[in-house]
């Protein structure tokens, strides 16, 4: 990724945390016990009622980001709208599935078109009336990394302001394969939605600079990727004033924070960790500087650096 | 009450997740594809003609029928009451 400068200019997230629609919710976050509900808003003032019926929990946690986005960052339309996902629609995937099995002619054609991955951005599109670059990203537990990478593309390309964020759902089956999943474990697995507005230009709503990201397939050295990512920012892990990581700490940082806890077990929790980042470098004039390091798949890597917008 | 419309209301309510609307709220006569009535839409004709299969066993292959039956629930319970009579 070159370095041409690129802004986060917005951010939304739903939840087992108090963030959506609460800028400073990163200095009131706890653990997420096994009974946390997510803490959804009313949907119903970000979503026509006839569509909303319609939704499972990741197109209503997706639409109402995305719109609480657009608000926020005070723009008419994105460019584009790039979504990373790391398992897709499951609650659809799996209500079609089931209705095959159990019942014989025709199936109901709502959870087969609302099964594919990327029913999100189209859902966002149709819900803004966007006609730009609708892409999805899925590449397990980098779904979000990739979305970001694509955005970051797009806006070196000349668009101002891209919608990328991220989304996952649970369902229960997920608890009895979670071995396959292999994903790192600690907490619950649960659902979550992250969208931002990342744009090219630094305006009064900037609330960070999105320095760079970086993903690695089948890693053999997490440090030494990390060391060298760092090197290339003209950073040293001793210069680092936070790192969120999912996986393992990242030696020598003075601060390492294990971001599940806080949101949970899903392939794209990494969107949630930006956003915790995001709201904490606005909040917290101490923190100039933060790493994600997304290890959730102990194979796959996803660095993302983020840097503080000096006014 | 005709229990067949009766049972028509819960299932379009149940097929179409009309979350806010209780059987009351369903006039027999009110158009099912009209704003002014429950504002049904292109897949929500779709998921009639598998309610139709589903609950009654009535298979719909002419559109030209759809359209006509259904216009409410209580063209919806004539047409089951004729094909089921055929």
């Amino acid at each position: 990724m070159n370095k041409t400068a690129l802004y986060i200019t917005a951010a939304s997230t739903v939840s087992h945390q108090p963030t959506f629609g609460n800028a400073g919710f990163s200095a009131a976050l706890g653990p997420v016990g096994a009974d946390h509900a997510l803490i959804s808003p009313d949907y119903k003032a970000y979503i026509e009622a006839g569509l909303l019926r319609r939704m499972s929990k990741i197109l209503r946690m997706s639409v109402a980001c995305s719109k609480e986005c657009i608000a926020q960052a005070g723009i008419g339309q994105p460019d584009a709208i790039v979504v990373g996902t790391g398992l897709g629609c499951l609650q659809d995937t799996e209500k079609f599935l089931n209705t095959s099995l159990t019942v014989e002619g025709l199936l109901p054609p709502t959870s087969f078109i609302q099964s594919t991955h990327n029913t999100m951005a189209g859902q966002i599109s149709l819900s803004i009336g966007n006609h730009g670059y609708n892409m999805t990203h899925t590449q397990n537990t980098l779904s979000f990394e990739h979305a970001l990478l694509d955005a970051s593309l797009l806006l070196h390309e000349g668009d101002r302001n891209v919608l990328v964020g991220a989304a996952d759902e649970h369902i229960d089956i997920l608890d009895d394969i979670t071995g396959q999943l292999a994903f790192e474990t600690g907490a619950a697995l649960t659902s979550g939605a992250s969208f931002f507005i990342l744009s090219s230009e630094n305006t009064a709503y900037t609330m960070a600079e999105l320095a760079d990201v970086h993903v690695v397939g089948g890693v053999a050295g997490i440090q030494e990727e990390t060391d060298a990512f760092l090197g290339r920012n003209g950073l040293a892990t001793k210069d680092v004033d936070l790192v969120l990581f999912a996986g393992n700490p990242v030696d020598g940082a003075l601060k390492n924070v294990p971001y599940l806890a806080l949101s949970g077990v899903y392939a794209t929790a990494s969107a949630f960790a930006l956003h915790y980042a995001a709201d904490l470098l606005q909040a917290d004039r101490g923190v100039r500087n933060v790493l994600i390091c997304n290890a959730l798949r102990e194979s796959n890597l996803g660095l993302t650096l983020l840097r503080t917008v000096e006014a | 009450m005709d229990s067949l419309k009766e049972d028509l209301k819960k299932q379009i309510i149940e097929q179409l997740n009309l979350e806010d609307l209780t059987v009351a709220d369903i006039a027999d006569d009110a158009l099912l594809f009209n704003d002014q009535g429950l504002g049904l839409d292109s897949i929500d004709a779709l998921e009639l003609i598998v309610l139709l299969e589903k609950y009654h066993g009535i298979q719909l292959v002419n559109p030209e029928e759809g359209k006509e039956a259904f216009k409410s629930v209580d063209t919806m319970a004539a047409y089951i009451r004729k094909r089921k009579a055929a």
